[in-house]
């Protein structure tokens, strides 16, 4: 019990006194779980609404993939990232390999899917009166599509923050394709890791609170988000 | 005989390659009570969403005023824009019932000062200001047609398009559309009501066209009409 205590110990003092190391980790982890998500944002809520509203041949299959790729071990993905950006890959050349940029390509990977279902999900949930509505109030063609991002806002903003849940606590491909490279590629889960294995159990447990605490916040907005879809 | 205000000619629908509807010629009387009845499937509310411009999917077509209609995109619009339509089931867009009320105005870029001038005015009107600050969904179904009602009349529509009103609705609210709508007749405003009230159609019918099949089996003044 005395080695956990003084490990928790360790732990808090870390993190109130803000140590350098600490922060260079989280602040890497932040950093690169904002950008995946915000490309991912980028590509996957334009996928998502075209998913949902455009009738393709294919689309039942498509929809299957999705599902199926919600679950993708990260792992797996790690390895085909891996597989496609070394040395000996399609990409080899492009030097992206234990890279900041070959993380954000993995992340971006991973949660393209929840984006794409998600928000497809959430268009889809709109009511139809919703286009008939829109029309009979004398809306244009883009103030009804600007009705309809709104009216499915809270889906949208919870399949953002669903997606930041995901890559900010993966390890798969940040340690795949990352390396994790102290004070470069560490991210909060590979350090975890690591640290746990060298025994710098004090260490390793102040990222895990850090990691929970910032686990908590986004499932706080995510319910805030979605208490406020029933309003 | 009142001036016609809206007309359609051959109109035709299809869905899945069967006619819906097939007409040759259906009338709007301006300032007037028109009706369109009929029993269920006969084609009411597809002639609804065509008359109002909320499909432009047929064949045929429609004079306001005695000039013909475009489908193209800014006539359409400019048309819907005249026109307002009171649902069954009204949609109401998430956010409080004021900015509901106001969202016509929005779309057509009236300043917020002058909408919330206007939304005041129209609650005020139909007794809906108390409603005001509540949410889409903390409203019974009588609230929620009334709040429909404000939206829809907030941009002094020159024809009404209501469809079935007083279903699932009580006593107190059904009468109180009834005069409000009457009410809206002697301010000179059009209405097209579908309905299977006998109770409105008796006391408050200028012209019907009764729809059957998609085809119209009769049409005209209510008061020389058999049914």
């Amino acid at each position: 019990m005395d080695y956990i205590f003084s490990a928790l110990k360790e732990a808090i003092n870390l993190i109130i006194t803000l140590d350098s190391e600490v922060t260079n980790v989280v602040g890497t982890s932040l950093k690169l779980s904002l950008t995946s998500t915000f490309l991912a944002a980028l590509i996957g809520i334009p996928l998502g609404i075209l998913v949902s509203k455009i009738d393709f041949k294919g689309k039942y299959f498509l929809n299957t993939v999705l599902n199926t790729l919600l679950s993708l071990p990260t792992v797996v993905l790690g390895l085909f990232v891996y597989s496609i950006i070394s040395r000996k890959g399609v990409l080899g050349e492009w030097g992206l390999l234990f890279t900041i940029k070959g993380i954000i390509i993995g992340q971006v990977l991973l949660i393209l899917p929840i984006v794409v279902a998600l928000v497809r999900n959430a268009i889809h949930d709109i009511d139809e009166k919703m286009y008939k509505t829109a029309l009979s109030l004398g809306a244009t063609g883009s103030q009804k599509f600007r009705l309809l991002i709104s009216e499915a806002r809270y889906g949208i903003i919870g399949a953002l923050i669903t997606s930041f849940g995901r890559v900010i606590g993966e390890v798969g491909v940040s340690m795949m394709i990352g390396g994790n490279i102290k004070g470069f590629t560490r991210t909060i889960t590979t350090a975890i890791a690591m640290e746990t294995n060298k025994g710098r159990f004090g260490f390793a447990l102040a990222l895990g609170i850090i990691l929970l605490s910032l686990s908590f916040i986004i499932n706080f907005i995510l319910y805030f988000f979605q208490s406020g879809e029933s309003k | 005989m009142k001036n016609i205000i809206l007309e359609a000619n051959n109109i035709k629908k299809c869905y899945d390659k069967e006619y819906v509807l097939d007409l040759e010629n259906i009338k709007i009387y301006k300032g007037s009570f028109n009706f369109l009845i009929g029993p269920n499937g006969s084609g009411k509310t597809t002639l609804l969403n065509i008359l109002s411009m909320i499909d432009t999917d047929f064949k045929g077509h429609i004079f306001y005023k005695g000039h013909k209609v475009k489908k193209d995109k800014v006539d359409v619009l400019e048309l819907r824009r005249k026109f307002s339509v009171i649902w069954q089931n009204p949609y109401l867009f998430k956010g409080s019932i004021a900015y509901n009320i106001g969202l016509p105005l929005k779309l057509r870029q009236m300043k917020d000062r002058k909408v919330e001038k206007k939304v005041k005015e129209i609650s005020e009107e139909l007794e809906i200001t108390h409603l005001l600050d509540k949410s889409h969904n903390e409203l019974s179904g009588g609230e929620r047609q009334k709040a429909s009602i404000a939206r829809a009349l907030i941009t002094d529509p020159e024809i009404l398009f209501i469809d079935e009103p007083n279903n699932s609705l009580d006593y107190e609210s059904s009468r109180y559309f009834n005069n409000l709508f009457s009410k809206l007749i002697e301010e000179g405003i059009t209405i097209l009501l579908i309905t299977h009230d006998l109770y409105q159609i008796e006391n408050y019918a200028d012209y019907i066209t009764l729809l059957d099949n998609g085809r119209v089996l009769k049409s005209g003044l209510y008061e020389n009409m058999e049914i």
